[in-house]
């Protein structure tokens, strides 16, 4: 008698909490996010999710749009089998028409499940130049590795001397990206690839790597890996004597690597991303000082902007009374493609990727380090 | 030059990965528990090292110690709260697999929650390699982690040879009933196996909070080593375990000399399918007939 009145009062329980999530569901405009909460990727995924968040909370606050937004958060573990799971439940049971997106290979196998489903991806992290083709669904707010590294290389090479250029790279279609890249662009400037060496994702032991490194005797390292991997090498390298100099694209811009005491002197790329400059870039910087104790770095910029552009596409769309879906949002940015925000004006070009300054950084144990270029 | 240096890099390797496989291999061994959560012990005593001697500034020795604490109290809590209460009902060996796994996520994610999720390292002129020859590059550690190893495994087999507690888990793993028998409890022995299977981690996760650095999720790879090293050296046989351990690291160094760096990990998989196809009972395991 009383284990079954204990299962009805649990089974009603239930329905009211349902039926009060439902009624909450419609009274909001839910934002997809595929990051990586979990597994050796996560540090960067907590960034992304808190600049989300900040993006979210002052939509909410400044009453861009006629109901409040709502993150929808799911972990895709950097992973493309994660990746497309999240993905799939974001599409078909919660439902948003836009989703915050990171890591090439996840990237690109998510991008077919969002054209299908006339759901907009937008990338604020991964680099792969492929992502530039993903079709109409799939839009970057970060400049990919070919830009970034036809702003590195020559400077890499034409002003410091470094000729000699090592390449250290993921098992991965991002890694495998960097070397296409690499290969064209180093002796396009009048270096030369002295090696390729080419890392399994879960590497975690590298002190053999820079055995090889030492033998081709570089001028220096260019390190394409993502996630704690990258902590890894740059901190074994300099552990087992490699001295040169140590070079990456965005990947560089986390917290972690900036504390390391090894990673000191590395030069990385990342879009122009000064807080400083404007009202909008100092509040943004604040509230996640506050949040999270660190400072902010692009991937917050990036990631802050891509929940922006939403709201001001959505609240657009709002004014012309048309629904919020994934095609009328596209249609949107075709239309006002410019958007002003951190970093300064910044455009969409018709497959969907900004266009936007780079600047070269050099990390120097403070914060987000000191631009150089 | 280029072999010596990758020789001397997987002896490093090797120890480490001797150290955690011994651990398993010992709880396996005596209790045939699948502990999958037993990279989890690893995680837990390499952040409590990371956080006392790193952030607190702790002497070695005390952060050492508390690392120990640490790890021997999760093998304990494990046996005590998790598997032994699912063996009282008889479950099966998934049942054990799946709440260890489940164990090994939440610790994971209590990790990432606590300290952060990005990598942390314990900063120390130990990982710094020093050129000793032209092109040989050693790091003070690497002689420590060797040294280290060969002290617990020489502790280790006298104490399962020499000592009434030892030679109780090694029959524990031989006939659980008979044990009883003699009147001893086989709970309480299954508890020795987990807190010193468990202790026997820690040189090996400060290792490589000091060299490669910790991450929330390092304990997954870590347990699949330990796998690896034990089904090599033979299920039940720490000595063994340790022998696998060193092969291993020795091949995923090694296999640098002659084939590109991300054939290295594949390389540890071959030598475990090798030794599954040609020799399934592993260096020291007992080979069985099929009935």
């Amino acid at each position: 008698m009383l284990k079954s009145r204990i299962a009805a009062a649990l089974v009603g329980s239930l329905m009211v909490f349902g039926a009060a999530g439902n009624a909450t569901a419609q009274d909001t405009i839910k934002v997809g996010a595929n990051l990586p909460m979990s597994g050796p990727n996560a540090e960067l995924g907590e960034i992304f999710s808190r600049a989300a968040g900040i993006a979210v909370k002052h939509i909410n606050a400044d009453k861009m749009l006629s109901k409040p937004v709502e993150l929808a958060i799911e972990d895709s573990q950097a992973t493309p089998q994660g990746g497309v799971v999240a993905m799939n439940k974001l599409v078909s049971v919660t439902k948003v028409p836009y989703v915050l997106s990171a890591y090439t290979a996840v990237s690109k196998a998510i991008a077919p499940v969002g054209d299908r489903a006339k759901v907009v991806s937008i990338n604020g992290g991964a680099v792969g130049p492929d992502l530039a083709e993903l079709g109409d669904y799939f839009w970057n707010v970060i400049p990919l590795v070919n830009f970034e590294a036809e702003v590195l290389i020559p400077f890499v090479v034409k002003e410091k001397g470094l000729k000699n250029i090592v390449l250290i790279f993921v098992d991965d279609p991002l890694g495998e990206s960097v070397q296409k890249v690499l290969r064209a662009e180093v002796p396009k400037a009048g270096g030369k690839l002295v090696g390729e060496l080419q890392v399994p994702r879960a590497a975690q032991q590298f002190a053999s790597i820079a055995a090889n490194v030492r033998q081709l005797k570089p001028d220096a390292i260019y390190i394409a890996s993502f996630g704690t991997q990258v902590n890894q090498i740059v901190k074994q390298l300099r552990d087992n004597g490699v001295t040169q100099q140590l070079m990456s694209y965005s990947a560089m811009s986390t917290p972690s690597i900036a504390e390391l005491p090894e990673a000191k002197g590395a030069w990385y790329t990342t879009q122009s991303a000064d807080f400083t400059t404007s009202a909008l870039g100092q509040r943004v910087a604040k509230e996640y000082k506050e949040l999270s104790g660190k400072d902010a770095n692009a991937y917050v910029a990036n990631y802050y902007n891509a929940v922006m552009v939403f709201g001001i596409l959505a609240q657009q769309l709002e004014k012309a009374g048309k629904p919020i879906t994934g095609t009328n949002l596209l249609e949107q940015r075709r239309a006002s493609p410019n958007f002003d925000l951190i970093g300064g004006k910044m455009a969409f070009q018709q497959n969907g990727t900004v266009a936007a300054p780079v600047q070269i950084q050099e990390i120097d144990g403070t914060g987000t380090g000191k631009r150089i270029k | 030059m280029v072999l010596l240096q990758l020789f001397l890099n997987g002896l490093q390797l090797g120890a480490i990965y001797a150290l955690t496989a011994v651990g398993f291999s010992l709880i396996f061994g005596s209790t045939k528990i699948f502990h999958v959560a037993h990279g989890s012990a690893f995680a837990i005593s390499g952040y409590i090292y990371w956080w006392l001697a790193s952030k607190l500034g702790v002497p070695w020795p005390i952060a050492t110690l508390a690392a120990v604490i640490a790890a021997a109290a999760f093998g304990l809590l494990m046996e005590r709260f998790i598997y032994r209460p699912i063996q009282r009902h008889e479950a099966s060996f998934f049942t054990v697999f799946i709440a260890a796994f489940g164990v090994q996520l939440f610790i994971q994610n209590l990790i990432g929650t606590v300290a952060g999720r990005g990598m942390e390292t314990v900063n120390t002129p130990l990982s710094r390699s020093v050129e000793i020859m032209d092109g040989l590059f050693v790091a003070p550690i690497s002689a420590i982690s060797i040294v280290v190893a060969i002290v617990v495994f020489t502790a280790l087999s006298y104490f399962l040879g020499r000592t009434h507690i030892g030679i109780a888990m090694r029959a524990l793993s031989e006939n659980p009933d008979l044990v009883r028998v003699f009147g001893l409890d086989p709970g309480r022995v299954a508890q020795y196996a987990f807190v010193i299977g468990s202790a026997v981690v820690v040189p090996g996760a400060i290792f490589t909070a000091m060299t490669a650095g910790l991450n929330p999720a390092i304990g997954t790879h870590v347990m699949l080593v330990s796998l690896a090293a034990t089904i090599v050296g033979g299920i039940g046989s720490v000595r063994g375990a340790a022998c696998g351990g060193m092969l291993l690291g020795l091949a995923e160094n090694l296999a640098y000399w002659k084939l590109d760096p991300q054939w290295s990990e594949a390389v540890t998989f071959v030598v475990l399918f090798a030794f599954i196809v040609f020799r399934p009972s592993g260096f020291f395991g007992s080979p069985t007939a099929a009935r």
